[in-house]
């Protein structure tokens, strides 16, 4: 195994398991605002290395520029996505969750 | 089990699990963003074989403007589904799973996926290839299969590859067609003598790869829809024309007073007001490459008016419709929802003139036809694009002008 392919396996094997954190959080968290924390964040992370982790095993320079583009404009669209969203709910009066509500203990 | 087929079982049980969400969620809401996850996921199955134009053409439509068309809709409607007596109906699910497996029987006839002794590659392709796109010779018209080529030894071709090295590392027999191994010619452009281009070449040899259609229009989804169909895709623009002109007729009323409900909530969102300055010149300069890069590679009219509507989309969304109107007043928008059919009949037209016949591009350049073809399929591009964006436009607005109840 090369160089640039242990690099590219690194980087997708932690992109599929951060993925799969911000999965389990949003099964694992109790309200509408937790859960978008835990899903925006990793998707927006696990996404860029993904992409990030492509650039090393693609062989013309060109893809890989695009690729490297799409991972800007999705760390400019994501976080931007799940703060309309959140935005949205909070002018919806949507209450967070607090210490005592139910749904929190599993 | 190979990779791609393990991915399609994977993307179809994802679709079949959504398409039984959307029927069995309430909340009308959930049930469009399921719409859109349906879509996407379809996009990703046309992906895995090789279509990229339909992909598109789901993704974009499907994925993102329908849904964005939904939700408008179901802001004037209601939220929740109305609750109903639910019953087994046997008839109904006797007669579902009949049609069923009808079909899912009528598909053991049909050949393999990318079966090259498929009775499409022998039955149609020929003709196609024997188009004005395909064999461009010096003369402007519908051209004649040049010489050489054996349309009868294409038809009968049975498609088996000569020869397959054991040697799995070996892909050099990919470089050549499989026709070239069995001496079928394939279809050649030929240089006009008097083009400046020919000056670099022999007279009479090809000046690009055969399958290189004179260096224009070598994506063979645009040449078969905007040449070869392209009676097809005018009256499919006139149709979307259609919608849209009975959609102002239906909805569009008087402008009373306060027509204009005030400026968007989202307005004074600083980060989405940014966002959307940064990103909106960058989703028009993509909706633009898409419609003009349409003749060579996936993309083209449908799916480019589509992405350029949703940048006008996003403006009214975040800015308001006050600020949309101030860019592309509604008369505007209306004018050029008839021009773009008007460019696509116009041009059909222009060849008419030019003395070929209804929509034969390479009536647009006697001197390189190819050339002729190439602008005429731009043109058509522009036509339809303008037609879809405006038409999307105009139901966005028509949607949003709608007092919300």
């Amino acid at each position: 195994m090369q160089a640039h392919e242990i690099v590219t396996t690194v980087l997708l094997a932690l992109g599929c398991v951060i993925s799969l954190t911000g999965s389990y959080g949003l099964l694992r968290m109790p309200d509408f605002y937790t859960r978008l924390h835990t899903a925006g964040k990793t998707d927006s992370l696990a996404q860029v290395m993904i992409f990030v982790g492509l650039v090393f095993v693609t062989p013309d320079l060109l893809t890989q520029l695009k690729l490297v583009m799409v991972a800007m404009i999705l760390m400019i669209a994501a976080p931007t996505a799940t703060h309309a969203i959140t935005k949205a709910a909070h002018l919806h009066h949507l209450r967070p969750w607090t210490k005592g509500d139910p749904g929190g203990e599993p | 089990m190979t990779a791609i087929v393990l991915i399609d079982t994977l993307l179809l049980l994802l679709v079949t699990v959504t398409a039984v969400a959307i029927i069995e969620v309430r909340n009308l809401y959930a049930s469009a963003m399921l719409t859109s996850v349906y879509s996407l996921l379809m996009a990703l199955v046309w992906v895995n074989m090789h279509s990229m134009d339909v992909a598109f053409t789901e993704a974009a439509v499907g994925g993102g403007i329908s849904t964005i068309l939904l939700i408008g809709t179901l802001v004037h409607t209601a939220r929740e589904e109305k609750p109903r007596k639910r019953r087994l109906d046997w008839k109904a699910l006797l007669l579902t799973g009949l049609c069923g497996g009808a079909l899912i029987y009528g598909t053991f006839d049909m050949p393999r996926f990318g079966d090259p002794k498929a009775p499409i590659h022998h039955f149609r392709v020929p003709e196609m290839m024997a188009q004005t796109v395909g064999f461009v010779t010096s003369r402007a018209g519908k051209q004649a299969p040049p010489e050489g080529f054996d349309p009868s030894a294409y038809r009968s071709f049975n498609g088996a590859v000569a020869s397959v090295p054991a040697d799995p590392t070996d892909t050099a027999w990919r470089e050549t067609s499989i026709l070239a191994q069995h001496g079928i010619m394939l279809p050649k452009v030929l240089g006009h003598a008097s083009h400046p281009a020919a000056e670099h070449t022999e007279a009479g040899h090809h000046q690009h790869p055969p399958d290189d259609f004179n260096g224009h229009v070598p994506n063979s989804v645009t040449s078969l829809l905007a040449a070869y169909r392209g009676y097809d895709t005018m009256f499919e623009t006139t149709v979307i024309f259609t919608a849209g002109v009975s959609l102002i007729l239906l909805l569009r009323r008087p402008r009373r007073e306060g027509y204009l409900q005030r400026s968007a909530p989202l307005a004074d969102q600083a980060v989405l007001r940014v966002v959307t300055k940064m990103a909106i010149p960058f989703i028009l300069l993509f909706g633009l490459y898409v419609i003009t890069h349409g003749e060579l590679g996936p993309g083209g009219g449908f799916q480019g008016g589509v992405v350029v509507a949703c940048a006008f989309i996003l403006f009214a969304l975040i800015f308001g419709r006050p600020a949309l109107y101030r860019v592309l007043p509604p008369p505007v928008c209306d004018l050029l929802t008839g021009l773009g059919v008007l460019m696509y009949s116009g041009t059909g037209a222009a060849c008419l003139l030019l003395g070929g016949q209804f929509l034969d591009y390479s009536m647009l350049n006697t001197l390189s036809p190819g050339d002729g073809e190439a602008l005429g399929m731009t043109l058509v591009e522009y036509g339809v694009g303008i037609t879809v964006s405006m038409v999307m436009l105009t139901i966005f607005n028509q949607l949003a002008e709608e007092q919300s109840k």
